[in-house]
């Protein structure tokens, strides 16, 4: 018997209604102003209050950075940037930024990942300095360095340059950047001379170009430093275990500018009386390096851990030794993972080297205060004090956050810091 | 038949992990004391070279002997006294603006970070921009444009700029309208000591009540109440009962000024050091006629100023003053009494510190709270608790595990920070560690004390922070 199933059920023939927009008051403008600014009565409060801090605050600024006095800052901008270094001699600080926006170029586009987004931070600065009307001789040199760092994107992203030759560029490229900055070598302890310019003593170098040396070299040195206290805090053997906890422990216990006045006074001290004084430079990077490596320690320990027990049990099992398990299983896991850590202190680095100024060396908070004094800024009402120091802070700002910015376009990247 | 041959024989030693463990550590060790022999011959042989006061040898002699410097600010410190005297107030120093500054920051962070994860758009840009401008410059720029940049910058003490009741700010320092404990407050904070006790011991045993018989309820708020009774009860007796001490007396000099103290040896004379001065006292001052010609308070230690009197005083009597009294700062002459007075130094260091470490609290805060699973908030909705009850009961507590430890750091970090002091010229501990180095030469003695201090400064806050992140750590069962 056939029963009709479809007599039973009950089919809608009508068509649904046609969707309709969602009301105004819900999407657009309007609906994300509604929902993140005016979602309640005490969100709206809040909404008015912010405002009106926000209009102070801005305006504030405006009026005073257009009233500001900026002269001063723009006539010394040779000295902002490389300090007391001789005029004649700027090509060599040149050939130092020539140089490293290639290196820069070809390993963007060789590694990519956080080189990448560092070259195209450089690219900008580097894009904005030609443009503005510096110096002929210098914006041609910015333009020169930007187009050598853009080659060496390209010819990074065709040739397969190997990575170890990569690596020994840069590792040559920091004693280089010494010989070219010091127009030679001296060293009157070794008794090396050798001169390819008229020699620049280390006390002229000055500005941002210090304080980009002082925290490159800081954070170079102290790598090879930091992996090995790191790796000794997790030794068995207890002698070395406790010398690198003591040491670490000791060194984050005090502040930077304990270890720089010691370095400054007591470093040449503990040198034999015929090796004569370490100039200011030297005690100062040693000071900061000596500093650099606990924290790096830290961090370095931090990815050691992040290594799974399975990795060193594997790495036996394979019959590596301690050293070769080291360099080929543990060390480049645990580096990678601290990528962001290193960058982050790094920066943290960059601004402490602002200590510097503290110990006599013409860095650029140094330079800041040298400007102030300057006779010819003396008469000015309200002195210059904060236009300088507002455009000391720029500059750092510029830096730091441009590589956090970076770090953190990394981490994201790599699925860090997510959660839910 | 499988013949297994096990070795007889032991392994040589050099292949012996145990005895390389040993000899490696061994070579280590004669490594290290070789180098420290090296460093430490060198540093004898240049300090007896060298003809500094006390740096020639490495005695601590130096520590008992005349400072012949004055310190600007904190604990009073005459140039008569010994150099271990001045590290002392160093020492307190620092401690003065880490204190302050560890609780300012807090409450800066507290109220960024919060900001930080709010829904409004606005508020959290806000705080974002405070946080990244702040984190991203260093902490001496920013100290030296608070100092040089604002502070000095301000309008000197004649044309200062005023704030209302609420103080002023000169380019001489800040002056405040504060609160101050005066004569019978002493009683008064005496008293408020064992208030605090008997609240504690109150919510105590509410507690112990609470958990021996099952019940859910709050266990602090009796404990805050029986605490604020007392506090209450405290005040009006001390500001009804207290009186001036039997033998209070005064020296008048110059017919504007002098001091207000208890004569304890009753010889009628102001001796400091024997004699007790009495604090925020109000007095009146008579002339020769009787008339009234000014009126006003004493000073913290006890000193009292009348610039631009019409007439000199003859004669001064005091009432006795309720256990707290508002001062406010007056211009007398050229600079400001009364009220609480920062100096630049102070004020510029605090301010710096506060702002940078906030910037960076407010961060820790916004991970902590961030770091709470979604699922907590939507479960707390789901049970009916409003926004208030899930951020109190739910989500701090739970975000408090994450925060404490960076939050420990941080104040470590505040307190090593105040050594920038020096880039001002506040008197902290390293400041007045160089001073004492640049007149003794003792290099290496001012600096093993400096670095203990900071050492143990960081130990105690560890270790406090740890026993304070053991009580709230998750209990796992």
């Amino acid at each position: 018997m056939a029963t009709e199933i479809r007599s039973t059920t009950w089919v809608n023939t009508n068509h649904p209604a046609p969707a309709q927009k969602p009301p105004v008051t819900e999407v657009g403008l309007i609906g994300w102003l509604r929902a993140n600014l005016f979602s309640s009565v005490g969100n709206t409060i809040l909404t008015l209050i912010t405002l009106v801090v926000l209009y102070f605050i801005v305006s504030g600024l405006v009026r005073w950075a257009l009233g500001a006095f900026w002269q001063p800052i723009w006539e010394n901008r040779k000295l902002f940037a490389v300090g007391l270094y001789p005029a004649a001699q700027l090509w060599q600080p040149a050939a130092v930024l020539v140089m490293v926006s290639t290196l820069f170029g070809l390993s963007a586009g060789r590694w990519g990942s956080i080189m990448r987004n560092l070259g195209v931070g450089l690219g900008g600065l580097l894009l904005l300095f030609a443009i503005i009307p510096i110096g002929m001789e210098a914006q041609l040199v910015m333009a020169a360095s930007l187009a050598l760092l853009l080659a060496g994107y390209f010819v990074g992203v065709r040739v397969p340059i190997a990575s170890g030759w990569l690596a020994l560029g840069w590792v040559i490229s920091l004693p280089l950047t010494f010989i070219l900055l010091g127009g030679g070598i001296n060293l009157p302890g070794l008794g090396l001379r050798w001169q390819f310019a008229p020699l620049v003593e280390v006390n002229l170098w000055g500005g941002l170009m210090l304080t980009m040396l002082l925290a490159v070299v800081g954070i170079t040195l102290s790598f090879p430093i930091g992996v090995l206290l790191a790796l000794g805090r997790r030794s068995r053997l207890p002698v070395i275990k406790w010398f690198c906890i003591g040491y670490i422990e000791l060194i984050r216990g005090v502040p930077l500018i304990t270890l720089l006045f010691m370095g400054m006074t007591m470093l040449p001290l503990f040198l034999p009386a015929g090796w004569g004084n370490p100039s200011l430079l030297v005690r100062a990077m040693t000071a900061i390096t000596l500093f650099s490596a606990a924290y790096l320690a830290e961090n370095v320990r931090g990815g050691l851990q992040a290594i799974p027990k399975g990795q060193y049990e594997a790495a036996d099992a394979l019959g590596l030794s301690t050293f070769d398990s080291l360099r080929f299983i543990i060390l480049p896991q645990a580096l990678t993972k601290v990528i962001p850590a290193i960058v982050g202190q790094f920066i943290g680095l960059f601004k402490d080297t602002s200590l510097a100024s503290l110990v006599g060396l013409l860095e650029l908070v140094a330079i800041g205060k040298a400007v102030i004094q300057q006779p010819e800024w003396l008469g000015t009402p309200g002195g210059i004090a904060r236009e300088v120091y507002v455009f000391i802070a720029l500059v750092f700002f510029v830096f730091s956050y441009g590589m956090s910015f970076a770090s953190r376009k990394l981490e994201s990247k790599l699925g860090f810091g997510k959660r839910q | 038949m499988a013949s297994s041959t096990f070795p007889t024989t032991r392994p040589p030693f050099y292949r012996d992990t145990r005895v390389i463990a040993i000899i490696l550590q061994l070579i280590f060790l004669i490594a290290l004391l070789m180098t420290g022999w090296f460093l430490y011959s060198n540093m004898v042989a240049r300090l007896a070279a060298s003809n500094t006061a006390a740096g020639g040898t490495l005695s601590w002699a130096f520590l008992n002997q005349t400072a012949g410097f004055g310190i600007s600010e904190g604990p009073a410190f005459r140039p008569d006294e010994s150099y271990g005297r001045a590290f002392l107030v160093g020492v307190v120093n620092t401690l003065r603006v880490g204190v302050v500054g560890i609780i300012l920051a807090t409450l800066l962070g507290l109220f960024a970070g919060i900001a930080r994860v709010s829904t409004n758009w606005l508020l959290n840009r806000l705080a974002g921009a405070y946080v990244e401008i702040f984190r991203s410059t260093p902490l001496l720029v920013q100290l030296l444009f608070w100092y040089a940049g604002v502070i000095v910058a301000l309008p000197g003490i004649q044309d200062a700029t005023e704030l209302g009741n609420l103080g002023y700010l000169t380019n001489r320092g800040i002056h405040l309208t504060w609160v101050f404990i005066t004569e019978t407050g002493r009683l008064w904070l005496a008293w408020l000591q064992v208030s605090l006790v008997v609240g504690i011991a109150v919510s105590w045993l509410r507690r112990r009540y609470l958990d021996r018989n099952g019940l859910t309820g709050s266990a602090a708020l009796p404990g805050v109440l029986v605490f604020l009774v007392l506090a209450v009860i405290g005040y009006v007796v001390a500001d009804r009962a207290a009186s001036m001490p039997e033998a209070t007396a005064y020296e008048l000099r110059r017919g504007n000024r002098g001091t207000l103290f208890e004569d304890v040896n009753r010889n009628g004379n102001y001796e400091p050091g024997i004699d007790r001065t009495l604090a925020y006292v109000p007095i009146t001052l008579f002339d020769q006629e009787g008339h009234v010609i000014a009126t006003g308070m004493t000073e913290g230690d006890g000193t009292f100023r009348f610039l631009n009197l019409p007439a000199e005083a003859a004669r001064l009597e005091w009432e006795t003053p309720p256990p707290l009294a508002i001062s406010k700062p007056q211009l007398q002459g050229f600079n400001f009494r009364g009220g609480l007075s920062l100096t630049p130094e102070f004020a510029a260091l605090l301010i710096a510190l506060v702002i940078y470490t906030g910037a960076f609290i407010a961060e820790i805060v916004r991970a902590g709270i961030s770091a709470v699973n979604k699922g907590q908030w939507e479960a707390s909705r789901a049970l009916g608790l409003n926004t208030g009850q899930t951020l109190r009961l739910i989500v701090l507590p739970q975000a408090l595990r994450v925060i404490i430890p960076p939050l420990t750091s941080q104040y470590l970090n505040l307190v090593k920070n105040s050594s920038l002091a020096i880039a001002v010229g506040y008197p902290d501990l390293f400041n007045v560690s160089r001073t004492i180095v640049n007149q003794t030469g003792a290099e290496v003695q001012v600096i093993l004390m400096v670095m203990g201090t900071y050492l143990s400064f960081s130990l105690i806050t560890s270790l406090f922070m740890n026993w304070y992140n053991k009580r709230i750590a998750l209990v796992e069962r």
